[in-house]
């Protein structure tokens, strides 16, 4: 009964502590999204204009985000009876669109990104998850 | 070609449903999905329990009490054994086990039936314990449990038990860890119709046995007085309110009309710092 009630606690404070910063997190991610919008990130090659290219490179960026108790408890009772374990995709929409923006924040004033991927791995022993997105960044002549 | 950034409105990503609710419902869905699995191995163990040979229950008995297999009882022992002897001819229907009981030193007031005709006292309940008569009665109901084959019931129970809590915590090694020592004691527990049912059997046994029934309610009224739970508690433990034990009891005593009779001291080296209030 005591380990039950420890569970709970665990799960409560997951909860709570969880989806406080993950409201903190969403907030801050819409501000900055909104901030960078005016640099283009791309999945394709053909977006180029037709100018001079002073320089391209390579950016990336990255991101963990880590889940929590009530988030590993609920995904754990949500395997055990099948269909979409709804409780990770935040984690996973968090970690994609940060890695992106730190992508693009590492490429502040490029004109265009380029040929965009995105890569996610576990870590930690699956309780956190990575994103990488990187790109090639394009600077045309001024 | 042109590209025109614009800003993510609807996150089609997400599921719009609070986490909170698809946690509550996952958990009533397997709530129910294991509540059904323990009606049915219950039901099962029902039907199975009574089934099992005396030879098979002795096998498992040989399991759960490996650490009474060849014990030695002890003088106090045997001076329970000597109450519990005339109790087990008086009823050949009983399983044919080799009846065993022994004292066990454990501040708990109780007494526990473990399989294959083992019976273990606490030393806190022998304290408690004032007459052979009422010792006759908590010893009769212990076989009730034997006749009724409750213990082989209580462990698939328990067994469902456990594999319904290693089950909810995920396998979590430390809620098993609790689980598991109450497994490995054979520590039974009876639902309360069980405990009623062991009851009625332990008194008639008892007026068979000594032609009258004095001491059969001592203890259970000794518990009620001792017990300030509420009443509605009860209904989550697994032993009954001990007023309705003493009201079932009294009510059968009336309408089997059996005579009150006059209880026995216990021995007094049976309880040694009692041994100066009762002589024999
Ligand atoms: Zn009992």
């Amino acid at each position: 009964m005591g380990d039950l009630i420890q569970l709970a606690v665990l799960v409560a404070i997951g909860y709570f502590v969880g989806s406080r910063i993950e409201k903190k997190h969403y907030r801050s991610i819409k501000e900055r999204e909104k901030k960078l919008l005016c640099c283009p990130v791309v999945t394709g090659d053909d977006f180029l204009e037709d100018k001079p290219i002073r320089v391209t490179r390579l950016v990336s960026g990255s991101a963990v985000i880590s889940t929590d108790y009530f988030k590993m408890i609920a995904g754990n009772l949500l395997n055990l009876i099948g269909g979409e374990v709804s409780v990770f995709e935040s984690l996973l929409d968090r970690a994609r669109r940060e890695a992106v923006l730190r992508m693009k924040e590492e490429a502040t004033k490029a004109d265009i990104i380029l040929n965009l991927r995105i890569e996610t791995s576990t870590i930690a022993g699956r309780n956190s998850v990575e994103a990488l997105a990187y790109g090639t960044a394009v600077y045309y002549e001024k | 070609m042109k590209y025109t950034p614009q800003e993510i409105e609807n996150n089609v990503n997400v599921s719009p449903q609070s986490p909170l609710r698809t946690f509550s419902i996952a958990l009533a869905k397997i709530a129910a999905l294991l509540f059904i699995i323990y009606l049915v191995i219950g039901l099962l163990v029902d039907i199975i329990a009574p089934r099992i040979s005396i030879e098979t229950e002795k096998k498992i008995g040989a399991l759960a009490g490996a650490d009474l297999k060849g014990k030695k009882q002890t003088e106090q022992d045997l001076r329970l054994q000597a109450i519990l002897d005339p109790l087990v001819q008086g009823d050949p229907a009983l399983p044919g086990f080799n009846y065993k009981v022994y004292v066990q030193e454990n501040d708990q007031v109780n007494a526990l039936a473990l399989p294959a005709g083992n019976i273990v006292v606490f030393s806190g309940l022998l304290k408690e314990v004032r007459s052979e008569n009422e010792m006759a009665m908590i010893l009769a109901h212990e076989l009730g449990h034997f006749r009724h084959r409750d213990h082989l019931r209580g462990m698939g129970r328990q067994l469902i038990l456990l594999l319904l809590v290693t089950f909810f915590s995920g396998g979590d090694t430390t809620s098993q860890r609790v689980i598991m020592p109450s497994i490995t004691t054979m520590q039974m527990r009876f639902s309360q119709r069980q405990e009623k049912a062991a009851d009625q059997f332990g008194l008639d046994l008892l007026n068979k046995t000594y032609g009258h029934v004095a001491g059969a309610t001592d203890f259970f009224v000794k518990m009620s007085k001792k017990n300030d739970w509420p009443k509605f508690m009860y209904f989550f433990s697994t032993h009954p309110y001990p007023g309705s034990r003493i009201q079932a009891l009294t009510e059968r005593i009336q309408e089997q009309g059996y005579v009150a009779g006059k209880a026995e001291p216990l021995w007094g080296a049976l309880i040694p710092s009692y041994a100066a209030g009762f002589s024999k």
